[in-house]
Formats: C-alpha cells, sequence, structure tokens
C-alpha cells in the first residue's frame, strides 16, 4: 500500500521537474543570438518506481510510477558536423588570407590600365620611336627624359608599395602569434576547470559552448584535431570532457615531431601544460624562418618544417610575407614578386645602359660628341637595394644633350675598319658583345680625323633603344622580352589569384553549408521554444491541478470523515 | 530539416550580400566598360589585353612614323621637282643661246639669268624640312652647299697654291676628275668612275680618263681611243676656263641614311643621298656653261655640247624622283595595311576586354529582380515568429 501522501510527492517533482524545463527555455531564448550557443535540453526521466524489487517488497498491484526528475541537461550538438565545420573553417581561412595577399598585389600592379607599369614602359618605347624621327628636336628628348623618370619612378613605387605591405604582413603575423597563444592558453583554462567541475557529475554545457568556440577560432590559424578526455569520479554520462587538441597535416593525418609522436598543443588529460606558438624571423631580411612552438619554461619543443607548416591564417600570412632558411631561398607572394620586379628593372635598366652607351651624345657647339654615359642609376643597389627601388635616371640625362640618340658615322671610319665595326655589330650577343662595340668606338686610331664623328640627324642609336622592346633579353636562364616577361609575371600571378579566390569561395560555400548543417542542430528556434514553452507550462499547470485534486482528498479524510449522519 | 530564425537572419543577409557582390561586377562592367576589372577576374583576357594594348600602341606610333616618312619624302619629291624646272630652263637659255644669232651681250644677260637660276638650284638642295635639311644625309643641321665660291676656282689656282690638288674635284662635261699623281710636271687627274688602271699601272698610259694640267696651266683631256689604228688616245686641249676647280667640300657628303621604323624590323631610307643630285658635277657645268656664255670665242656649236650635259643631269634628277615616287608608293601601301591592322588590333582587342554592354544590362536587370527578391522574401520571413500569434 502506498502513503497517502504519495501523489502529493509525484506531483510537487512534476512541478519542479516542468520549472526546471522552462527554465532551460528561458535561457535558451535568452542565448538565441549568442554566437557559439547551443540549444539546451532539460532530458526528463522518471523516477525509480515503487516498490523496489526484493525480498520484503509489499507486494502490491502494479509498479507505481513515483513522478519525473530532471536527468541532466544536455548540448544538443552533433560533434562530427563540428569537424566537418572547422576542417572547411581552416581552408576557408587559408585561402582567404591567400586571396587576400594576392589581391593586395594585384592592386598595386595595377594592370591592365593606363597607368600600370606595362603602359609606362609602352610610352618610353613611344618616346625613343618619337626621338629616333627627330634626335634633334629637344622636344623629343625631353619627352625621353620624362618617360624614363616616369617609368623609374613607377618601378620605384610598385617596389615600395610591395614591401609596405610586406612589413604589414609581419605585424599581422605577430598579432596573429599572439592570438593563437591566447586561444590555447583560454582553452587550457577551461580544460582544467571541466576536469574539476565534473567529477561532480555536473555537464558544463557553457564550458563547451566556450571550447567548442575557442575551438572553431582556432581550427582557422591552424589545421587541428580535436580529442575529448572523458573525466574521471562521478561524471554525468552525458559529460564531454576536456579536450586535446593536435596537429594535423592536410590530408588530415596526425603531424609529428622530430620523435615521432603527435604534436599535442592542448593536453586535455592535464598531464603536460599547453605549448605556445613562435614565429621565428630573419635578423637581417624579411622572412620567416623558423615555425615551432615552445613548452611551459619557454623552450623549443617542436620545430615545424617551413615547407610542412599547418593549413590555415598562420600559413596563409607566413606565405605571403615570405619564408625560407636563409636569405637565398625565401618564397612567399611578395618576395617572389618583389623579386621579379626586381629583375626586370635590372634587365632593363643594364640593357637601355648598355645601349646607350655606344651611342653619341648630340653635338655641342664646336661639333665635338661623346660616347653615351650610363641612363639608369642603379648604384643605390650597391647598398643591398632591389633594381627596382634603386633604379632612376642618371645625372647625365638631366642634361637632354646627353641622351645619346646618334651613331657614329659610317663616313668617319677609316677604310678596313667601318667592316670590322659592322661584324661587332652582327656579332652574338654574349657578355662582351657591348663591351667590344664600346672599346671600338673608344679607339681614336679607327676614325678619319682621330675621334668618332657623330651627327645630331643620326637617329641610330634612338632606333637602337626603341628596338630593346622587341629585343630577347636573359631573364635568368630563358630568354624573353621585356614586355612578354612582365605578361608572364601578372599571368601567373593572377593565375595564383583566380585559383586562391575560387578555392576560397569553394571552401567558403562548403562552410556555410556545413555551418547550416550545424545550426540547423544546434541553434535556437524560437517558435520550438514558444511550443515548448506551453508545453511545459500546461505540464506545470496540469501538476498543479493534480495536488489540487489530492488536496481534495486529503480535505475529505480529514475533514469529511467521521462524521457520517451529521 | 530543422530551420531556425538566426538560420533565416543569416541566409537573408548572405543572399543580400551575394545580390550586392554581383551589382558591383556588373556596375564595375557598366562603368569601365571592360570585362574585367583585375587579372584575377580572367588571367587569359588580362594576359591578352595586355598584349593587344601594346600591339595598339605600336601600330598608333608607326603610324606617326609614317606621317613623318610622307613628310620627308614629299619635301624630297617637290624640291626634285623644282630642280628639274631649274635644270630644264637652263637648258632652254642654253638652245637660245646656241643660236648664233645672239650677240656677246644678249648671252652675257643669258649667263646673268643662268647664275640666277644657279643660285635657286643651291637653295632648292638646302631645302629644309621642320628645320632639317634633307639633302645631307645625317648631318641634318648644316646646309649640304654653304659657299658657292668653292666651287669656281681656275685650274691655275692648282698651280699657284689657291687650292690643293687632293682636295680639288675638276669638273668636265659632266664628269668628276681627281687628282692621282703628278708625272713630268704635269698634275694628272682620272675621272672618277674608273678605278682600273690605277695611276703607275703600265695600261694608264692608253687607258684612263683623265686631264692634265702642265706647269703653264694648260688643260688637256687624254681619253683612250676607241677606233682601231690610229693613235691609242685621243688628246684635246681645252680652254681654261671649260674645266672647274672645286673643292670636294663644297657639297657636302654626308652618305649615311636616315632610316625610319615603318613596320616591326622594317626601316625604310627616307632620304635622298645628296652626292646623287646636288653634287660638284651639277653646279660646275652650269658654271662651265656661264663661263662659256661670258667668253665671245665661243661659238653656237660648241655651245650644243654643253646643253647635252644638262640632259643628262635631268635624266639623273628624274631617275632620284622616280625612286622617290616609288618609295612613296611603298609607304603608301604600308600605309593602307597600317590602317587595316589598326583596325584589327582595335577590334581584337576591344572583343578581348571589352563588355557586351547589352548584355551586362540585361544581367544587371535579372540580378536587379533576383535581389528585390532576396529582400523581399527575407523581409517577411523574418518578420514573423510564433509568438505574433499566440495569445
Amino acid at each position: 500500500m502506498t502513503s497517502t501522501f504519495h501523489g502529493l510527492e509525484t506531483a510537487r517533482r512534476a512541478m519542479m521537474t516542468q520549472q526546471y524545463a522552462l527554465q532551460t527555455v528561458g535561457h535558451n531564448i535568452a542565448n538565441a543570438n549568442t554566437v557559439g550557443y547551443t540549444r539546451q535540453r532539460v532530458n526528463l526521466t522518471p523516477t525509480e518506481p515503487y516498490p523496489n524489487a526484493g525480498m520484503n517488497a509489499p507486494r502490491i498491484p502494479g509498479h507505481i510510477g513515483t513522478g519525473v526528475k530532471a536527468g541532466s541537461i544536455q548540448r544538443v550538438r552533433d560533434q562530427f558536423i563540428d569537424v566537418q565545420f572547422r576542417n572547411e573553417y581552416n581552408k576557408f581561412g587559408y585561402w582567404d588570407t591567400r586571396y587576400k595577399s594576392l589581391e593586395k598585389v594585384e592592386d598595386i600592379l595595377n594592370e591592365p590600365s593606363n597607368e600600370g607599369l606595362n603602359n609606362q614602359i609602352d610610352e618610353f618605347w613611344k618616346a625613343l620611336q618619337e626621338l629616333s624621327l627627330d634626335p634633334s628636336d629637344s622636344g623629343a628628348r625631353r619627352v625621353v627624359q620624362q618617360q624614363a623618370v616616369a617609368v623609374a619612378e613607377t618601378f620605384n613605387h610598385v617596389h615600395d608599395s610591395l614591401t609596405k605591405i610586406q612589413n604589414d604582413y609581419k605585424n599581422e603575423i605577430e598579432v596573429t602569434e599572439k592570438n593563437i597563444n591566447t586561444l590555447l592558453n583560454e582553452l587550457d583554462n577551461i580544460n582544467q576547470q571541466i576536469r574539476e567541475t565534473e567529477p561532480h557529475g555536473y555537464v558544463t554545457n557553457d564550458l563547451y559552448d566556450q571550447q567548442d568556440n575557442i575551438l572553431d577560432q582556432l581550427s582557422q590559424m591552424m589545421n587541428i584535431k580535436v580529442t575529448r578526455e572523458k573525466s574521471g569520479g562521478n561524471a554525468n554520462s552525458v559529460a564531454e570532457g576536456a579536450v586535446t587538441v593536435t596537429l594535423i597535416n592536410d590530408s588530415g593525418q596526425p603531424m609529428t615531431d622530430a620523435n615521432g609522436d603527435p604534436i599535442v598543443l592542448v593536453d586535455g588529460t592535464g598531464e603536460s601544460a599547453h605549448k605556445s606558438l613562435a614565429v621565428e624571423f630573419d635578423e637581417d631580411n624579411p622572412f620567416v624562418s623558423g615555425f615551432t612552438f615552445l613548452d611551459e619554461d619557454g623552450e623549443v619543443a617542436v620545430d615545424i618544417d617551413l615547407d610542412s607548416m599547418p593549413r590555415g591564417v598562420m600559413k596563409g600570412l607566413i606565405q605571403a610575407y615570405g619564408y625560407g632558411d636563409d636569405a637565398d631561398s625565401v618564397q612567399g607572394v611578395l618576395p617572389d614578386m618583389i623579386s621579379e620586379i626586381n629583375e626586370m628593372a635590372l634587365v632593363f635598366a643594364t640593357e637601355i645602359n648598355n645601349v646607350h652607351q655606344i651611342g653619341f651624345t648630340k653635338p655641342d657647339i664646336n661639333g665635338n660628341v661623346e660616347l653615351g654615359g650610363l641612363f639608369f642609376d642603379l648604384s643605390a643597389m650597391d647598398g643591398g637595394a632591389g633594381a627596382a627601388s634603386a633604379i632612376t635616371i642618371h645625372d647625365n640625362i638631366k642634361n637632354l644633350d646627353n641622351i645619346a640618340a646618334s651613331g657614329v658615322s659610317l663616313d668617319h671610319i677609316v677604310d678596313g675598319q667601318k667592316e670590322v665595326y659592322q661584324d661587332l655589330l652582327n656579332a652574338d650577343r654574349d657578355e662582351d658583345y657591348y663591351d667590344n662595340i664600346r672599346s671600338f668606338l673608344e679607339d681614336g686610331s679607327n676614325f678619319v680625323n682621330g675621334q668618332p664623328v657623330a651627327y645630331e640627324g643620326d637617329a641610330t642609336n634612338a632606333s637602337r633603344l626603341a628596338d630593346i622592346k622587341d629585343a630577347a633579353l636573359a631573364f635568368g636562364d630563358s630568354s624573353t622580352t621585356i614586355g612578354s616577361f612582365y605578361q608572364s609575371v601578372i599571368g601567373d600571378m593572377a593565375v595564383n589569384t583566380s585559383e586562391a579566390k575560387s578555392m576560397r569561395d569553394n571552401s567558403e560555400g562548403l562552410m556555410h553549408s556545413v555551418g547550416y548543417h550545424r545550426d540547423a542542430i544546434s541553434s535556437v528556434s524560437l517558435d520550438e521554444e514558444m511550443t515548448l514553452l506551453i508545453q511545459f507550462q500546461h505540464a506545470y499547470n496540469a501538476a498543479a491541478r493534480n495536488i489540487t485534486t489530492i488536496d481534495e482528498m486529503l480535505d475529505r479524510i480529514i475533514n469529511g470523515m467521521g462524521i457520517v449522519g451529521r | 530539416m530543422r530551420v531556425t530564425q538566426s538560420m533565416l537572419t543569416n541566409n537573408t543577409l548572405r543572399y543580400i550580400n551575394q545580390g550586392y557582390n554581383q551589382m558591383a561586377r556588373l556596375q564595375d562592367q557598366l562603368v569601365t566598360g571592360k570585362k574585367i576589372t583585375r587579372p584575377s577576374q580572367d588571367p587569359v583576357v588580362a594576359m591578352k589585353g595586355m598584349r593587344y594594348r601594346t600591339e595598339v600602341t605600336e601600330i598608333e606610333q608607326f603610324k606617326r612614323n609614317m606621317g613623318d616618312a610622307h613628310n620627308w619624302l614629299e619635301t624630297a619629291d617637290s624640291a626634285l621637282d623644282q630642280a628639274n624646272q631649274v635644270m630644264q630652263r637652263i637648258r632652254e637659255l642654253g638652245t637660245q643661246a646656241s643660236n648664233d644669232s645672239y650677240d656677246a651681250s644678249e648671252r652675257a644677260n643669258i649667263a646673268k639669268e643662268i647664275t640666277q637660276l644657279r643660285e635657286h638650284l643651291q637653295s632648292i638642295a638646302n631645302t629644309k624640312n621642320s628645320n632639317k635639311y634633307i639633302f645631307n644625309g645625317t648631318n641634318t643641321m648644316n646646309p649640304p652647299v654653304i659657299d658657292m665660291e668653292e666651287m669656281m676656282y681656275l685650274p691655275d689656282d692648282l698651280l699657284n697654291g689657291t687650292i690643293d690638288p687632293e682636295e680639288a674635284d675638276l669638273v668636265y662635261n659632266g664628269q668628276v676628275y681627281r687628282y692621282v699623281g703628278e708625272e713630268d710636271g704635269e698634275q694628272i687627274y682620272q675621272d672618277v668612275r674608273q678605278t682600273e688602271p690605277a695611276f703607275g699601272d703600265p695600261e694608264f698610259e692608253d687607258g684612263a680618263f683623265r686631264l692634265t694640267v702642265d706647269g703653264d696651266g694648260t688643260v688637256r683631256h687624254i681619253r683612250p681611243n676607241p677606233a682601231d689604228g690610229g693613235d691609242p688616245t685621243i688628246s684635246k686641249t681645252l680652254r681654261t676656263n671649260d674645266v672647274v676647280v672645286a673643292n670636294r667640300q663644297a657639297v657636302s657628303f654626308n652618305t649615311q641614311n636616315i632610316d625610319i621604323e615603318l613596320t616591326k624590323g622594317v626601316k625604310i631610307p627616307v632620304n635622298v643621298n645628296p652626292g646623287e643630285v646636288f653634287n660638284n658635277a651639277i653646279f660646275g657645268d652650269i658654271i662651265r656653261l656661264e663661263r662659256a656664255l661670258q667668253d665671245e670665242s665661243v661659238t653656237g656649236d660648241e655651245l650644243t655640247s654643253y646643253i647635252d650635259n644638262m640632259f643628262g643631269h635631268v635624266d639623273t634628277i628624274v631617275s632620284v624622283q622616280a625612286e622617290v615616287g616609288a618609295r612613296v608608293n611603298r609607304l603608301e601601301m604600308m600605309e593602307n595595311r597600317m590602317l587595316d591592322q589598326e583596325i584589327t588590333a582595335k577590334r581584337i582587342m576591344s572583343d578581348n576586354e571589352d563588355a557586351d554592354i547589352e548584355m551586362v544590362i540585361m544581367e544587371l536587370m535579372m540580378q536587379e529582380n533576383v535581389h528585390m527578391a532576396a529582400l523581399a522574401s527575407g523581409s517577411r520571413i523574418i518578420q514573423r515568429s510564433l509568438v505574433d500569434f499566440l495569445r
């Protein structure tokens, strides 16, 4: 036989439990717009029925229920979708950073346009052509001089802008490094709280949310794998545990340190302290020379090969800024572009100088001419600067008469030497080509009057300068024209940018799609909460009614019994 | 699938943002008129675009070069035409004067007119095109004919040291003779067209066309006798004023061409070699005619030979003119081709990178509709929740 008051206790439990549920609904509604919040649900379980099985158990019909209790409050979340999401978020982080760096380079080079380097150089060739039409015209000389200044300044501008962006990237790497270390530290702290709380049977939903939030952010920075470590003690079955974070490579396999062990950044078991990221910069040149993780004492615990950095924002930033083992092996979006622009400026200026030096200046008042001097000044390169930043027009050229537009007058070369001169001009363009011609022109004995004569109206050298446009020049191992070299630089960049953009768009799409599925499971639906609110309210009301009924029952027993016939 | 409010709001935002992105791209296309604004949008279009631009710039430059070439050649053509007229007039005057009925004073008047014509010819030789002398090779800053006095010496001047024989051109009968050496007190000048036999060769005596000037200033013309038998050479003593002695430098001798590039790698000379037309020979022959007209001893018959010389010079001018004309023709052909090329290059460039405006506007309209739909549906969906319908 159960107690008379049995029903009261059942109803009380129901009211209490529905109230829990209503409070959880309230919590969900309150956090409907909280980033990273996972909706929670109360797991209602019936309390143990009466009586318990046993020898002395009373013999009563049935196994009478004793009401309800809130078994646990659990997050509604799918861990597998988290893994997918983080994987896409990681790709997105990497490609987005890479795309942005390439996009900046693209902005600086500003091609195709009327302001870009390509057009400036075309204008310079045009000015030289114009000079070849009218070499005695000081207007034409002035235009050549000014276009040369414009070309040099465009080279300077491109170089300076690229270098400036490269410096910005250094700051960004340092900020991101701090950010990652803060996240690792926070994760470690939360792990500790979880390890302290869970053994007492609590389910720390809001700490899990914080953890997941941090893991999302961290996965954008670096490719990580998350493992949950169950807590010991009296842990609830839905308790999720602290997290262990390990680095993985692009194919999802764990990255290993020198001993072949997985690289653990945060240890969920609490056996070791978290590691912190340290990006090492070279002291003299702008590039990253090391990607390491430090232990709690600040000693290098893991040194990761720069060619196999974990994918993510950090890798994207380092690849933009430049990395390598030493100054000669640096690669990266900005250093590559800077070195190509430098090479182009060097080849361009050297060839113009070479050709300019076998021409003759405008005759002075006595009709005397001199061999052309340097056209572009690259002397700042001695200080280690890149050619594109060093290039300026030479002081010579500030005097327009010093532009060597004329070729030597063949009529004034002594008989027999004309053929020698022609042979020199037609010789193979090896490294001595210009030196040979120049030493021929410097040798007075080759000329009728003991010195070379050149006429103002002669534009041979101006056309030679203009012809450099179509000359195949040596760029490293390949030989091509300046125009097509630059076009291939732009083409490479454009293809890389376009690849990065489509990869970014793809991973962004996937990320959104996975995020959408995650939201479908974990985000708060107000309509749903409203219906639950009504549902639990009704249950609460009904439990109250139940108490009223029992109260009436008891009232009957206490006040209405034993007064029969009264 | 479970869909929540926050998912709807996020999606609405994303869709609206996507719409704006699309419209921004189309706006870029409309405003710039180009398919792409950055190379990564279409690397192939960007690369081709750069190459086509370079090509168009190049063609535009070549067109300007052609304008310059035209200038040069047409100025030369009209100068040569004038020179031709001058020579024709001189020939007419010569023919007139060869009539024996003209007396000495009339001939002297004709000689004066010819002097004027000769000076006119000098100014034609010094024709300028945009401040450059066109008949002086690359030495465009100096006139080819500076001082006529330098081509009016007499054979006596060779003996008295007024002019160095090595520096002199002797003009006789349309030909130029140059000093080769001295023998038996005679200065020997050989026809410049003849290089074999050279002075000193055993054949020189019989085979050379030459002028000799002996110590008295007597000038003789000696040439091989084409007839068999008889003397191996024909020798003729000339009037001293029938040989004009000119300084070789009197007419500038810059032989270098002014080349202008008209299409890639094709350079054509746009000037006339000054030595071909305005040389010591032409001026010398005119001077000889003047002197002959002033010389009373010269008969009308003798004057005829001078007229023949003029014919020779007219021929030279006409042939040079013909060459200039041929070059102008070539230039015009290249120009037509260049115009075609320009149109083609611009069309290719435009096809490659210009946006199809009609299509862009259509796309914009479509995108606008999509965008409106996104806004409208978003605004309706996110407004309502169950709360609105609960009591």
